[in-house]
Order: structure tokens, then C-alpha cells, then sequence
């Protein structure tokens, strides 16, 4: 019976019905469907930029260097006469991707790691979890600071800094998962009936240990984005056609006193997107976290 | 009862917020604790004060003859002197050296030497001193570069007495006296050179009119007047002790935040203004803005001949009538630095003003002669010859000085305009990049020199005496030629003649696309007067002073 209870809950967690999101009609409700809207208006603008940019984003209207927003310009021009609005559009695209696969990175290299710690504990758990720490104490953009300087500046290296510096996050909150998991009744169960520990490791604890890696990647995607705009914010960037909202804001600094608007809606953009992204990141716990389900 | 504690309270934090801003107003006030009593009316210059001034980069090295950075040399022209200095009008003027003959063939100068002058450290300067300095630059030991480069072809010295000294060349050069007024070739106290040995440029010791206090890496370089000082060129006014009791070099390469601080009161100047606060800067009450146009070699951006297809002049060509200099120059610096059209910039010996506007912006003409090199336009826009795509690698060095990288990224835009792909590397390591490895398609980069010998060292036939790589990698006899008897050749007139038909040619063959003069900014509180600018567009503090 307590076996099937377990199961049933299982399958029951990565089912995200939409309809929970909106439950009751509240303040948190609105946010979250405002956080998925921008979401959303982000994800479209990563996807297919020309959509809804007015401009090229290189073009350079070298007569309208520096103009203030206006009709024509809705985020006003940058001095080198190029649309602000376009180059937010299109930089979309370039952070996205600095975030994502940076997240993906950290979850897929320091999930195992923090899995194997907790599963196996002992020596090897002692191994990881020391040299893990090491990497705990330099702080995370110091960190992927001086990865990145190492690296020298290009895309890949922007990202691996990124990845590696979050590594450490996902290997603990792995590795605390499985501890706690691998001691509940259900295991022992299983394993008192000659379950393999391979068998026991994939179908009874990983399914059970995820979801706080979704709420942290989640939450993890909007920190990615903000370290990497802080990394080309730095100059560590690349220079690229297109600059990501990091380099945006880089250029833009320069400029505060003359142009406010180049460093401003840049800024404007990493804020809403890091905004929506926890606001979402936290209705998953909520929905998520299996202590409140068993409420309901 | 309560009510009064509450009273107590408020009262305590009042006293609190009073001491508190007391305390800031002094501290935003930085002369404050040097000033000398008395408020002076008059323009006359007053002795005392400190003054701060923002360095926009950090300098390598304060030992003159190892530095190749022209903000390192804005530091330690303070604390040292030339033999002979340049005048605005090129001519060439007595310093440490009286006088000087030089001898029939050119190749040997004998100077007689100031009697009255002694090293900060108590060294007493005399022809010995000045053997031993050149003999330093020459010594591999020492790994000078510029300095090597400028003190060609000096072979040995020979002390004739205490303060006679004779210099002998290799062969005639008639930049040598040119060369011998830069700060880079600036006499250091030879005792303090051989005690500090590899440290000396974190204990330089000179004969200048400031000696040097303290260096505290990344933050600033503190100098202080020296009393006895009595030897100032004829270049400044003042050639006794300075006025100023200190000069404090604050290292603050945020743009913003140093000329911020210009406005704020935090220091009194800062160098190089960017282009977008030039212009609102000229519009505040209580600062003022200097300029001057440095001299050398502007900022230009060299095609790496060794590399195909560049070794093409047609290919070449093409690029330099596809980048348009006039739209980068206006867009980026706002009209507040000039186009360059040669190789020299204006005002130096040769200058050919000819060049200018000798050609013009035409992507046509450079599809045209790409067409004809043999570059068919691909389906993404992007030319491609045997299967091969036309990219060009421009390397550009960070951090983003004068806007140098935002240069790249228009570039990038023209050029493809006319189906050259820009693949653009910002590297800080440009050193070993472009001198080492030349890994690059086109390079940008400026000099600081007095004299048009400049030329010699980067488009000349590589000679073993180089002391870094070229920077074109292509050469050209006729151009060799005319360098060398540039070098030699010790009738002025003759000399602009020889080094114009030089730019011709150099402009001719497209081996470079010049960009922008640079012009040296100082934004300056209205308090402070007397910053003079030397021949090369250095500052110069003799003539310094704080108005009370």
C-alpha cells in the first residue's frame, strides 16, 4: 500500500497544471502571470528577433547618433546610431542562450557529482564534497571572473566560466537530497526485498530528488544571465555583432550623463527577465515541494 | 520623562549628522590641510598645494629608458630631464647641455654639460653620468625598447672631461637630437640605476623638478617639488623649483568616473576626456578643458602584408576605399578629434598636407577592384576566391582605449557592406599576438615621436637592428630608399621633401588606412593654472599652480 501511495505521488509531481498557477485570484497570481508574459515576450524575441524589431541591429544611422527615445526610436539610439530597442530585441537572443546553457551545464555536471556523493557517502563522498567547498569559497563571479580572464574572451568561455562556478550549488543540493532520501522507508523497503542499487538509485531516488533542481535551475537561469552580463559588463565579453544585454549596458555606462537611455533599457531588460524568472522559479517550489502536496 | 529621552535621542543624532557632514565637507576639500594662509588676489602664482591628476591607464615601468607607454611617460617627465629639449617649432633647444657641436661626417656630438646640477639622491650629474645612461639603453640587460629604438645609431660615449662628453654614431642621423629631447631617453642618476637595478622604475631617481615619493600599484604615484631645481627648459617659464609642494598621479581608468571626479572636486584633473563629455564639459562654469594634437604617428590601422590576400595592393585598395574614415571619426569622437590622412600627423618635420583629402569613401571602386582580384560574392554575402572565404582578422587591444574597439565594430559593418567578413579579437595580450606571432589581418596602433624617422622602424626592410616586428610585413625598395636617406640627411628642407615622397607611397600602396590624430585632453578645476604641454603633447607641471 505505502509503496503505492509513494508511487502515485511520483507521477503526480512533473505533472504542471497550468490551472494550479491560478488557483485563487490573488496578487502572487497576477505576478505570475505577468513573469510568464514577459517570459514569453522574451523567449518570442530570442526566437524570431526580426518580428518585432523596427531595425537591423546593425544598422548604424550614423546621422542619428545618441537620439533620445522618440516614435522612431522607442529606446532612443546608441553613438554609434544604432536602435536601442532593436539591439534589446536581438540581444535577447545571445543572453538566453549565455543562461541556458550555462544552467545546463552546472545541473548536468554537478547533479551526478552531488548524486554520487550522497549515494555512495564515504571516502567518495568526503573526495567530492572537499573539493566542491574549495570551489564554494572563492564567490561565484569572482570565480567565473578569473575563469573567464583565464579562458580569454569568446562565447564558449563566457558560458563554461558561468557553468563552473555554479557547479557547486547543484552538487550540494543534489548531494543533500540523496542523503535524506536514501534513508526514507521506501528505499530500505526495496532494498530489503533485493532491489540492485543501480535499480533503487534511478527508479526510486532520483525520481523523488529532482524537483528542487528545477527550482534551482530555474532560479540559477536568471542568476547565469546576470553573471554573464556582469562578466561583459567587466569587458571579459566578446565583441560581437550583436552584443548581448550584458554588452549593452557596458557600452551604455560610458555614456550616463549624455545618453541615459543606452545603459537604461539594456538594464531594464536583465531586471524584468531575472524578476520573472524567480517569481516563476518560486511558484514551482510551491507547486513542486512535496511537503505541500501532501497538504492537499 | 520619556518625551525627554526621546528629545536626548534626537539631539544626539543631530550632533552626530552635524560631525558627520563637517567631516565630509573636509574630506571633499583635498588641498585643505596644505593650503597657505593668506588669500592671494592677484594672478600671480602661488607656491604650495598639491595637485591631483587622473591617469587613465597605469604606466608600465617609471624607468624611462624601459617604458613603452606614453601615460608612463606623463609621470616621469616630472622626474626627468633631456639633454636638449624640442621646441614647438622643431627646433632644437639647450637643457642639461649647453651647447654641443656635432662634427663634419654627423657622427659624432659633443655636448658640454650644466656644471650646477645634482641627481635627487645627491649623485652630482656630470659627463659620466651621461655615458653611463646611454651605455645602459644599450646594454641588453637593461631590455629597453623604445628607448633602444630611439637612441639609434649611438654606438659608444667618451668622457672628454667632467663635463664634456663626446656621442658616436654609426652613421649620421639627423633625428638624433630630436630623439635625445624625449623623456624616454631622460638621464636617470646612475647611482640609483646601479643600487635598485630591475626596481629602478618603482624607485626612479632623475634630475627633474619633481622627485619621486611613493608608487602604490593601481592607485597612484605621489612626486614632490624639488627645492633645488634651478635647470627648467627655455620651453617653460618657470625654470626654478616648481610651485607646486606635490603631484599626486591617481590611476582611475574609468572614463566616467575620472572626469566625474574633475566635477566633483575629488581631483583636480584628469587626462584624456572622452569625446562625449568634451563637449559638455565645455559648458561647465568651473572647469576648463586643455587640448593640444599629440605629434608622431596618428592612429592607424596596418594591413599584415605577410598574409594572403593582403599582400595584394589591389586587395588592399579595396579595403581602404570600403572604410569610411570620415563617418567613424565624426560618429564615434563627435567632431572633437581630427581625420588623419598620413602616415605623420600634422605638425611634424615632412608633414605632407597634400594627402589630405586625396581620396574618398568609394564602396563601388572597391567592389570593383575586388571583382577583379578574382573575389565573387558568395550566397551570404561574403566574397569567397578557390572555395576560400575573404575574412579579415582584426586584432585590437582592450581594454577599449579612445574607443578603439567601437573603430572595429564599424569597420565590421562597412566592410561587409562590400563582402569582406571582420572577425574581430580584442585581446590584451596584443604584445605577443601582433609581435610575435603576427596573427593578424589589420592592426591599429599610434605613436608618440618628435621626428619622422618614426617611418624607419615600421616600414622598413627589417635589418636585424629592429627592435620589435613590423607592423606591415611588406616592403618597398623605393620606400627603404628614401628612410634611409631620411636618416641621414642634414638639410631640413631636403629632409620634408625626402619623408613626403615617403607618405606618398606608403599611402599609394595602401599599406595602411590612417584614422584619427589624437588629441591629449586635460579637464582641469578652474583653480588650477599653468599646465603646459611639451613639443609631443606631454604635460608639463613647471609652470603648475593651484589659485588659492
Amino acid at each position: 500500500m505505502k509503496n503505492v501511495a509513494n508511487e502515485s505521488r511520483v507521477v503526480q509531481i512533473p505533472k504542471l497544471n497550468i490551472s494550479k498557477f491560478t488557483t485563487r485570484f490573488s496578487f502572487s497570481t497576477i505576478s505570475v502571470y505577468v513573469a510568464l508574459i514577459v517570459l514569453l515576450c522574451i523567449l518570442v524575441s530570442a526566437l524570431f528577433p526580426s518580428w518585432l524589431a523596427p531595425y537591423a541591429p546593425t544598422v548604424m544611422h550614423t546621422d542619428r547618433i545618441l537620439v533620445a527615445p522618440s516614435a522612431k526610436h522607442l529606446f532612443g539610439t546608441d553613438y554609434f546610431g544604432r536602435d536601442v530597442f532593436s539591439l534589446v530585441i536581438h540581444g535577447s537572443r545571445d543572453s538566453l542562450i549565455i543562461g541556458v546553457s550555462a544552467v545546463l551545464i552546472g545541473v548536468v555536471v554537478g547533479g551526478p557529482i552531488g548524486a554520487l556523493a550522497g549515494y555512495i557517502g564515504g571516502i567518495v563522498d568526503v573526495i567530492f564534497m572537499r573539493i566542491i567547498e574549495i570551489l564554494m569559497t572563492i564567490p561565484g563571479i569572482l570565480l567565473a571572473l578569473a575563469i573567464a580572464a583565464a579562458l580569454g574572451p569568446s562565447l564558449i568561455n563566457i558560458v563554461l566560466a558561468i557553468a563552473i562556478s555554479s557547479v557547486p550549488g547543484y552538487a550540494r543540493v543534489m548531494r543533500g537530497q540523496m542523503i535524506s532520501i536514501k534513508k526514507r522507508p521506501y528505499v530500505a523497503a526495496s532494498r530489503s526485498i533485493g532491489t540492485s542499487g543501480g535499480r533503487i538509485l534511478l527508479w526510486h531516488i532520483l525520481p523523488n530528488a529532482w524537483s528542487p533542481m528545477l527550482v534551482m535551475a530555474t532560479i540559477g537561469l536568471g542568476s547565469a544571465i546576470l553573471t554573464g552580463a556582469g562578466l561583459s559588463f567587466l569587458g571579459l565579453g566578446v565583441i560581437k555583432e550583436i552584443p548581448d544585454w550584458g554588452a549593452l549596458l557596458s557600452q551604455g555606462r560610458n555614456y550616463l550623463t549624455v545618453g541615459w537611455w543606452m545603459a537604461t533599457f539594456p538594464g531594464l531588460a536583465i531586471t524584468a527577465f531575472v524578476l520573472a524568472i524567480n517569481i516563476v522559479g518560486d511558484r514551482l517550489q510551491d507547486l513542486l515541494n512535496p511537503k505541500m502536496s501532501r497538504g492537499r | 520623562m520619556r518625551g525627554n529621552l526621546y528629545q536626548t535621542k534626537y539631539l544626539v543624532v543631530f550632533i552626530a549628522l552635524v560631525l558627520f557632514l563637517s567631516g565630509c565637507s573636509q574630506g571633499a576639500n583635498p588641498d585643505g590641510s596644505t593650503q597657505k594662509s593668506g588669500v592671494q588676489t592677484t594672478a600671480e602664482p602661488t607656491y604650495g598645494g598639491e595637485l591631483t591628476f587622473a591617469l587613465a591607464t597605469s604606466p608600465d615601468t617609471l624607468d624611462p629608458h624601459r617604458s613603452s607607454r606614453a601615460v608612463a611617460v606623463r609621470a616621469f617627465r616630472t622626474i626627468f630631464d633631456s639633454l636638449v629639449v624640442q621646441e614647438a617649432d622643431n627646433s632644437i633647444q639647450p637643457w642639461l647641455a649647453t651647447k654641443w657641436t656635432v662634427s663634419d661626417d654627423g657622427k659624432s656630438y659633443t655636448f658640454e654639460l650644466r656644471e650646477d646640477v645634482t641627481f635627487h639622491d645627491g649623485t652630482p650629474f656630470n659627463a659620466e653620468a651621461v655615458k653611463y645612461n646611454f651605455d645602459r639603453i644599450l646594454n641588453p640587460a637593461t631590455k629597453a625598447l623604445n628607448s633602444r629604438a630611439l637612441l639609434k645609431p649611438y654606438e659608444s660615449a667618451e668622457v672628454l672631461d667632467e663635463y664634456t662628453v663626446k656621442l658616436n654614431l654609426s652613421t649620421p642621423s639627423s633625428s638624433f637630437l630630436s630623439n635625445l629631447s624625449q623623456a624616454m631617453l631622460g638621464i636617470v642618476s646612475p647611482t640609483a640605476a646601479e643600487k635598485y637595478g630591475d626596481q629602478f622604475g618603482k624607485n626612479p631617481v632623475g634630475t627633474g623638478p619633481f622627485k619621486f615619493v611613493s608608487w602604490t600599484e593601481n592607485a597612484d604615484i605621489k612626486v614632490e617639488k624639488n627645492s633645488d631645481y634651478n635647470w627648467g627648459p627655455s620651453y617653460v617659464e618657470n625654470q626654478g623649483q616648481p610651485y607646486l609642494d606635490k603631484l599626486i598621479f591617481k590611476i582611475v581608468p574609468e572614463e566616467a568616473t575620472r572626469v566625474g571626479g574633475v566635477q566633483s572636486g575629488q581631483v583636480l584633473a584628469a587626462e584624456t576626456v572622452p569625446p562625449q563629455n568634451i563637449v559638455s564639459l565645455e559648458n561647465d562654469p568651473n572647469t576648463q578643458l586643455l587640448k593640444v594634437n599629440t605629434l608622431g604617428l596618428p592612429y592607424t590601422l596596418f594591413f599584415n602584408q605577410r598574409r594572403e590576400p593582403w599582400k595584394d595592393v589591389n586587395v588592399r585598395k579595396a579595403v581602404m576605399l570600403a572604410v569610411d574614415v570620415e563617418t567613424i571619426v565624426k560618429t564615434l569622437y563627435m567632431g572633437t578629434y581630427e581625420r588623419s590622412w598620413s602616415p605623420l600627423t600634422p605638425g611634424i618635420l615632412g608633414y605632407d598636407e597634400t594627402l589630405e583629402n586625396s581620396w574618398e569613401y568609394d564602396p563601388d571602386t572597391a567592389n570593383k577592384l575586388l571583382d577583379e582580384a578574382g573575389y565573387v560574392m558568395g550566397a551570404d554575402g561574403i566574397r569567397e576566391k578557390d572555395g576560400k572565404k575573404l575574412t579579415l582578422n582584426y586584432v585590437d587591444a582592450s581594454p577599449n582605449r579612445e574607443k578603439r574597439n567601437d573603430i572595429a565594430v564599424i569597420v565590421q559593418q562597412q566592410l561587409k557592406e562590400v563582402g569582406i567578413a571582420v572577425e574581430i579579437n580584442v585581446t590584451p595580450d596584443f604584445m605577443t599576438v601582433i609581435y610575435e606571432k603576427s596573427d593578424y589581418d589589420l592592426y591599429g596602433n599610434s605613436q608618440v615621436n618628435s621626428d619622422p624617422n618614426a617611418l624607419r622602424e615600421i616600414y622598413h626592410t627589417p635589418d636585424g637592428s629592429r627592435v620589435l616586428e613590423s607592423l606591415v610585413g611588406g616592403y618597398d625598395p623605393k620606400l627603404d630608399e628614401l628612410l634611409e636617406q631620411g636618416t641621414v640627411e642634414s638639410d631640413p628642407a631636403k629632409r620634408e621633401e625626402i619623408y613626403k615622397e615617403a607618405q606618398q607611397i606608403i599611402i599609394d600602396k595602401a599599406m595602411i588606412i590612417p584614422i584619427y590624430i589624437f588629441p591629449y585632453t586635460v579637464a582641469a578645476s578652474n583653480k588650477v593654472n599653468g599646465i603646459t604641454f611639451d613639443s609631443l603633447g606631454y604635460p608639463l607641471f613647471n609652470d603648475a599652480y593651484i589659485q588659492q
